[in-house]
């Protein structure tokens, strides 16, 4: 009997600090964020810490030597910096973070349409130094009503990457400005042998988000088209840009690798830097992938024409990958400013942005050279300086049309439709999801 | 009396506590929570939450093909994997409680892939399905490694359900294993006796009494395959175009891509219904044939 007792109190004593140390662990957080919120009343005196969460992983490591740099000119402030990659992971694990009260004081986020699904949460950011600086085409996507919302990081040039030395050795001597042009030079690869196209058609965000984001930008308004297109007087269906546009795709895949749609983008660019294709649609973000594989390689990028019109066809797209935003609910928003404006204004923040990062900067204040940001970056520069260039327009699309776009597009790639059926799913995909 | 009972209740209060605890705060709460929200049109960040009534569900039925077409897709592959699986897992089960010298290093082998987890495992296989396969068919020439795997919907489903039955029969062998050896020697040497051939002894003596773990196995091959998500997201991320999109797969990116968190968790409900009517069934039906040696 007494053995019998004892076994249960031992047990139950068990089960106690089990649960005891369950309670512990969150009263212990409790207690830090009391200290926190606390010490949001005193200036100076304690120490804040600012959570950056953002899904750039190329920055994460120039990131974390900023962050020694920062705290050191900042002692009362303490960076904690967390990345998740890919954007609908980073998206699902951000709304984790605020659901459960773990929300971070910066994040990033993509402008336009995802400004304003987050639009409750952000903080107005115009009375800021550096918002004057922002080129008028960075600023766009987080500007509302005059205010601005977040600090882009760069401009992404969106095109097809080729390599120099191939098209030399084929006599293609200027870019293709026309989709006629573009054949050309495809089958003058061909005949020395070099696989024009590499095609990571398996990306959903080559497709949906950035390739068909031409189609758009070569409409004669493309704010009143996405606005028809949401309220139902402006259609996809029987639009010669999307036919067009579709006729650069076939291309594409004539001239391209097989299975287009099995290959991701590691696989191309892989096949790029190896010298095994000419060309591939990436942006100058590319620059750092192919310099890891082969280094000092000769390459330039040209936008991706879809007709026969030079002039409309020779504008790069462009686009802002991420902003920084900061959360207007956070205790430490002011520490989190003044992080934005210490990295677009100190030197030390100016060069991680253009040398190590080859970021096309945002702010004209932040100079750009060719050495710095790469090949890529100056192509990409230039058509910004010539004000040749696209905004990328996917932003602008309602949440999770991108995906549908990419799986309709892919339909057209296994010939699943014709061009004329995929211009109604393209429609339908639209219809669908619009708000 | 009164004594004893309250001492009954406080320890089952002391015992059992806990578990209701941490089952209603991770399981119960949400699961209401989901239901009150598939009634809304939350978009999963905003602060407005507005009541929509049935607005999801009548969007589910009346204008959502891409649901019904993943339903599809995750039904025929709970057919095929249910039944590989289990077949594949039984026939390794019986091999391996023969007398084989490399018994327990080839039951170890066939487990392996189950502790490996299913995200790995799909990327390790889509290297295989792309780089490997290609590289066989150059070798041998084989139609059939020329194929391009998982680059259309016929290929990208048999993929997943080859790698879901390799991954998962190893457990369900396990399963087997331990009811094969509970199968009493002397019925099976009776029987032997008696003049029964290895096939009337698997079908009539060893499959009726190993019924208990049938139910078991079938139980857990239905709901892993109609839950299945990692492979189906390492594989083929659903892709090509959507043919190889699983219902877990189709709520996920409802919820987190369309950011329509209400009607995600509409469809996760109506899909937790089906599931939870066809498991019912499925345990009754084999249950009524369990019998005792």
């Amino acid at each position: 009997m007494m053995k019998k007792r004892s076994a249960v109190m031992l047990s139950s004593v068990m089960l106690m600090s089990v649960v005891l140390a369950a309670c512990g662990g969150n009263n212990t957080n409790n207690a830090s964020n009391n200290a926190q919120n606390g010490s949001a009343g005193n200036a100076g005196g304690e120490t804040k810490t600012v959570k950056i969460f953002q899904f750039k992983t190329e920055i994460v490591e120039g990131l974390n030597e900023l962050k020694v740099e920062f705290e050191k000119e900042y002692p009362n402030i303490k960076l904690d910096i967390q990345t998740v990659g890919g954007g609908a992971d980073y998206a699902a694990a951000l709304k984790t973070k605020f659901a459960s009260g773990d929300a971070p004081d910066i994040f990033s986020n993509g402008g336009y349409a995802e400004m304003d699904l987050w639009g409750d949460k952000l903080e107005d950011l115009s009375d800021q130094p550096w918002v004057k600086d922002l080129i008028p085409l960075a600023a766009e996507p987080m500007t509302k009503d005059g205010k601005t919302y977040g600090m882009p990081m760069n401009l992404e040039g969106i095109g097809y990457v080729y390599n120099k030395d191939l098209f030399e050795k084929a006599g293609i001597t200027e870019t293709p400005k026309t989709l006629s042009e573009l054949e050309e030079a495809a089958k003058k690869l061909q005949a020395i042998d070099v696989i024009p196209f590499g095609n990571a058609y398996q990306e959903w965000w080559l497709l949906g988000n950035q390739g068909i984001s031409v189609a758009f930008a070569q409409q004669d308004n493309v704010d009143e088209f996405i606005a028809g297109l949401n309220g139902g007087t402006a259609s996809i269906v029987g639009n010669p840009v999307f036919k067009d546009w579709s006729n650069l795709l076939k291309l594409t895949v004539e001239y391209g690798q097989k299975n287009p749609l099995t290959t991701d983008a590691n696989t191309h660019l892989a096949m790029f830097a190896n010298g095994e294709v000419a060309m591939m649609q990436e942006g100058n973000w590319a620059q750092t992938l192919v310099d890891n594989i082969t280094p000092d390689m000769n390459i330039g990028m040209f936008p991706m024409p879809i007709n026969e019109d030079a002039e409309k066809n020779d504008k790069m797209t462009v686009g802002i990958p991420a902003n920084l935003v900061v959360n207007k609910d956070s205790a430490s928003k002011e520490e989190a400013k003044t992080f934005l404006n210490w990295l677009v204004t100190s030197d030390m923040g100016k060069e991680y942005i253009t040398k190590k990062w080859k970021f096309i900067p945002a702010l004209s204040t932040i100079e750009a050279n060719p050495e710095d940001i790469g090949d890529l970056g100056s192509d990409v520069w230039n058509y910004v300086q010539e004000g040749k260039v696209y905004g990328l327009q996917s932003s602008k699309f309602p949440d999770g049309v991108t995906q549908e776009f990419a799986s309709v597009i892919q339909q057209l790639i296994a010939d699943k439709v014709d061009e004329a059926g995929w211009e109604t799913a393209m429609q339908a995909a639209w219809d669908k999801l619009k708000k | 009396m009164r004594g004893s009972k309250s001492s009954q209740f406080g320890q089952q209060l002391f015992f059992v506590g806990p578990a209701v605890l941490f089952f209603t705060v991770v399981m119960i709460i949400p699961f209401v929570m989901g239901m009150y929200y598939s009634f809304t049109d939350w978009n999963g960040v905003s602060g407005n939450v507005a009541w929509v009534g049935f607005d999801n569900f009548k969007m589910i039925f009346t204008n959502d093909p891409d649901f019904w077409s993943s339903f599809w897709f995750t039904v025929r592959f709970t057919v095929l994997g249910v039944v590989l699986t289990n077949v594949v897992g039984f026939f390794l089960a019986y091999f391996l409680t023969k007398a084989l010298k490399t018994r327990n290093m080839l039951r170890t082998i066939f487990f392996m892939p189950n502790v490996i987890g299913g995200l790995l495992l799909g990327f390790i296989w889509q290297f295989i399905f792309i780089k490997g396969f290609a590289t066989m068919g150059d070798l041998t020439g084989w139609s059939f490694f020329n194929l391009p795997w998982l680059g259309d919907a016929t290929t990208g489903f048999w993929a997943i359900v080859m790698v879901f039955v390799w991954q998962s029969s190893g457990y369900l062998m396990v399963i087997y294993i331990a009811s094969l050896n509970n199968v009493s020697k002397e019925v099976l040497e009776a029987a032997e006796i008696d003049g029964a051939s290895r096939g009337q002894v698997l079908r009539s003596i060893i499959v009726p009494l190993i019924m208990p773990a049938v139910t078991v196995g079938l139980f857990l091959a239905i709901s892993w395959s109609f839950k299945m998500f990692d492979l189906n997201l390492s594989l083929t991320k659903g892709g090509p175009f959507k043919s190889t999109e699983s219902v877990a797969m189709n709520i996920y990116n409802e919820a987190f891509l369309n950011n329509r968190y209400g009607l995600g968790t509409a469809k996760a409900l109506l899909f937790f219904v089906i599931v939870a009517i066809i498991t019912v069934i499925q345990v009754r039906v084999t249950k009524s044939k369990e019998v005792e040696a």
